[in-house]
């Protein structure tokens, strides 16, 4: 590679905040290095210090904390997340789309929260994470705070993360039994290939839904409008079609290179509908 | 290594010019040590630093899979590992493979099913197979697609590569239950 960088890796969290105090304007942090590494081959990028993350085992951790909440840590990667039992069975949504991202060998490196970060629109994690109300936990050297993930997606690859923070995890807050969950992509391939549009949905204990998408905006979204008019409706076999039809009016796609504006909408459309029909009959 | 291709890599690798780093890990169970670039992947560690020439570099942006190694038991794309993250790391390559001069039962059913052809992605699919039979001995057709959808071949087609792990995994199974 030809960018000039120098590589840290500190032992622990703090060596590592206190490096970005200073130097955060000049530094890229490295969790997976899945996109960062393309960028800096591309010459998109070029950081003074690339700033290796694995070496801080607090990082590491996915478990459940108090009150049934479940911690994910900045370093805990998209093939370790599909394969948690804790996440395959509460939030299984979120093991849907960490299946679908990319190919196997990419999950093996690429994070959770690197796809957060990296905040493509059609970043397949964002959805299902946001159905489930995640929070992100941000550390700098100053202290921390924590705002919800629908708060830190500022536009395009933009965040409200600042040059001295990390990402330190995310909450996934607790789910009560019997929730029901996925996550639906359309792509140009089954295999290895960038989602068209992506819904993801949830069915809550009260029975009310939850929706998100990808790749229909500037950054993933919550179908707030939709949500409203699902839960202020009676259950009816017409329902998910009038869900399909009023997500095509909440959303405004773009066209590009995988899909023109109108499949897009189309198809937010049909996986809306096949997404809401598979809630209410499991529900 | 074969004769024609103990010459040092003709492609270009362009070199940052920053002061030199001290990477060692085990490749293929030898230990190593080098000093080198700091920017350098693990692709090109393993091509231009150690001459393990069987690891292919395609895109540069792990979107073919031909630079699939393992890397502490895992399948990664080594052009998007920086070296020095590799450092006191196992490293598997497709050289490292066969045993004692004799291919692997994957590298044998590859050739038998005709699962090759330029064999540019071959070491790539080879590394991504290896990776899947260490977790999952008895895969079913569907486990095998996944396994390999992050490697592209341009010219075999899949299904003899398919077929060829599929072959592999059952010879593998009988020798281990002997």
């Amino acid at each position: 590679m030809d960018s000039e960088f120098v590589y840290l890796k500190p032992p622990s969290l703090s060596d590592l905040l206190k490096h970005l105090e200073p130097w955060g304007e000049q530094s890229k942090v490295l969790a997976g290095g899945t996109d960062l590494l393309v960028l800096l081959r591309r010459h998109s990028l070029s950081p003074a210090y690339v700033v290796d993350l694995k070496g801080i085992e607090e990082l590491q951790r996915l478990e459940e904390v108090e009150g049934g909440d479940v911690f994910l840590g900045a370093g805990i990667t998209v093939n370790e997340a599909a394969h948690s039992g804790l996440v395959q069975k509460r939030y299984k949504a979120v093991a849907d789309a960490a299946n679908t991202l990319a190919s196997y060998q990419l999950r093996n490196r690429a994070t959770v929260v690197g796809n957060i970060c990296n905040a493509s629109p059609g970043a397949d994690l964002a959805g299902p994470l946001l159905v489930f109300d995640a929070k992100v936990q941000i550390v700098s050297a100053r202290g921390k705070r924590e705002v919800l993930l629908q708060d830190f997606f500022a536009g395009v690859k933009k965040t409200i993360l600042r040059p001295q923070e990390l990402v330190y995890g995310l909450i996934l807050p607790a789910v009560a039994a019997g929730e029901r969950s996925l996550y639906l992509k359309q792509a140009r391939i089954k295999g290895h290939d960038l989602g068209i549009v992506g819904v993801a949905a949830r069915l809550d204990s009260r029975k009310k839904f939850h929706l998100a998408m990808s790749s229909v905006a500037p950054t993933p979204v919550r179908l707030t409008r939709l949500e409203t008019l699902l839960n202020d409706s009676p259950w009816s076999p017409e329902l998910p079609e009038q869900a399909a039809e009023a997500v095509r009016e909440e959303i405004r796609p773009i066209s590009d290179v995988r899909a023109s504006a109108a499949y897009r909408s189309h198809m937010a459309g049909v996986l809306v509908k096949r997404a809401i029909r598979y809630l209410m009959e499991e529900g | 290594m074969c004769v024609e291709h103990e010459h040092k890599v003709a492609e270009t690798y362009l070199d940052s010019g920053l002061p030199r780093v001290r990477v060692s890990c085990t490749v293929n169970g030898e230990s190593v040590s080098r000093w080198i670039d700091p920017t350098m992947s693990l692709l090109h560690f393993l091509r231009h630093e150690l001459n393990l020439l069987g690891t292919k570099e395609g895109c540069g942006e792990g979107e073919c899979g031909a630079c699939t190694i393992i890397l502490g038991g895992k399948a990664v794309n080594s052009c998007l590992v920086l070296a020095q993250e590799a450092a006191g790391s196992r490293i598997l390559t497709v050289e490292g493979l066969g045993q004692g001069g004799r291919l692997s039962v994957l590298q044998e059913e590859f050739i038998k099913e005709d699962a090759l052809q330029c064999g540019f992605c071959t070491p790539g699919m080879l590394m991504s197979a290896r990776a899947l039979l260490d977790r999952n001995p008895e895969p079913e057709e569907e486990d095998i697609k996944e396994a390999i959808a992050g490697n592209l071949c341009r010219c075999t087609g899949y299904y003899p590569i398919i077929k060829a792990i599929r072959t592999a995994s059952e010879r593998e199974r009988e020798a281990s239950q002997r």
